[in-house]
């Protein structure tokens, strides 16, 4: 299939949820979520509307993902080791 | 890097005075800078180019931003997670609307906007498969026809080219929101809505997902 058909059809029928919170809203829970993911909860089972907006938005989903790189890198001791 | 501070103890400190304020700040911004080198020197494969020390000045002044911000912000930080995290959330929105705005800085939505093709201009948009069949392809060119009078139909110029730029060619939402005057929230909302309503238009013409893919996958 075409690559931009098949991105506008999944854009339009698979990315879209319908009440899907904005980015403002998803990104007041993010430190929250974060700190929760990195105690060892799965992300699916804590907030789901943040795990819905994350699926179909890529910006939020690139932020969320390099917070919780850093924070696991803290917890690993990875971040004292820079000097 | 540990927590040596309860989020009481950033807030008092961030907003006192002196010497104890001075102290929280360059805490806060060490711990910044950490998290962002790590983030840029582990994460990002776009940047194995520049050097440790650029990596290092990189993260120093996006640290020294970060904290600037966190300031600006303190007084809707909610309690609900720990500082720390949400003073590194913020750091991450820094460091990358940054790296985004140079990664696109040469980057025009009108320009990739202006031609409008959109869609597949053959009747024959499946590629890497054998050629239909006279009857496919005329119903592929009918919903390829009903695609395209949803997109000219129920969406207004602005939800196109947003929808075009960020849904179909993967522009980050901070650099098309700045290029249209308006903000990522704002920009996410328009996007949804046209969602919606190309979703509503193409389902009244009875044109679902299993559908579709089944007409044009062959």
């Amino acid at each position: 299939m075409d690559e931009q058909l098949h991105k506008l059809i999944n854009s339009i029928f698979v990315d879209h949820q319908e009440n899907c919170i904005d980015c403002e809203t998803c990104c007041q829970q993010l430190s929250c979520l974060a700190d929760m993911v990195t105690s060892g909860v799965e992300v699916e089972q804590l907030l789901p509307a943040v795990e819905d907006h994350l699926r179909c938005c890529a910006d939020c989903r690139e932020e969320y993902q390099a917070l919780l790189c850093i924070m696991r890198a803290d917890l690993n001791g990875q971040l004292s080791k820079l000097d | 890097m540990t927590t040596d501070r309860t989020n009481e103890q950033w807030l008092a400190d961030l907003r006192g005075d002196g010497e104890a304020q001075e102290r929280a700040l360059l805490d806060l911004k060490d711990r910044l800078q950490r998290g962002i080198f790590y983030y840029l020197s582990r994460e990002r494969s776009d940047l194995t180019y520049l050097s440790q020390r650029e990596l290092t000045q990189m993260a120093e002044d996006l640290a020294q931003d970060s904290v600037l911000r966190v300031m600006d912000n303190l007084d809707s930080f909610r309690g609900d997670s720990l500082f720390t995290t949400w003073a590194t959330r913020i750091a991450v929105r820094v460091a990358i609307s940054d790296l985004r705005r140079a990664r696109y800085k040469d980057f025009s939505l009108d320009s990739l906007t202006a031609n409008g093709d959109l869609l597949p201009a053959t009747s024959n948009p499946v590629s890497g498969t054998p050629p239909t069949g006279p009857e496919r392809s005329a119903e592929q060119a009918e919903v390829l026809a009903k695609i395209q009078a949803a997109l000219d139909n129920a969406l207004t110029e602005r939800q196109l080219r947003a929808l075009i730029a960020v849904a179909i060619h993967g522009v980050p939402l901070d650099v098309v929101a700045e290029q249209m005057d308006t903000n990522r929230n704002a920009l996410y909302k328009l996007i949804h809505d046209a969602r919606r309503k190309l979703r509503a238009y193409l389902e009244s013409q009875g044109l679902s997902l299993e559908y579709m893919m089944n007409l044009f996958q062959g």
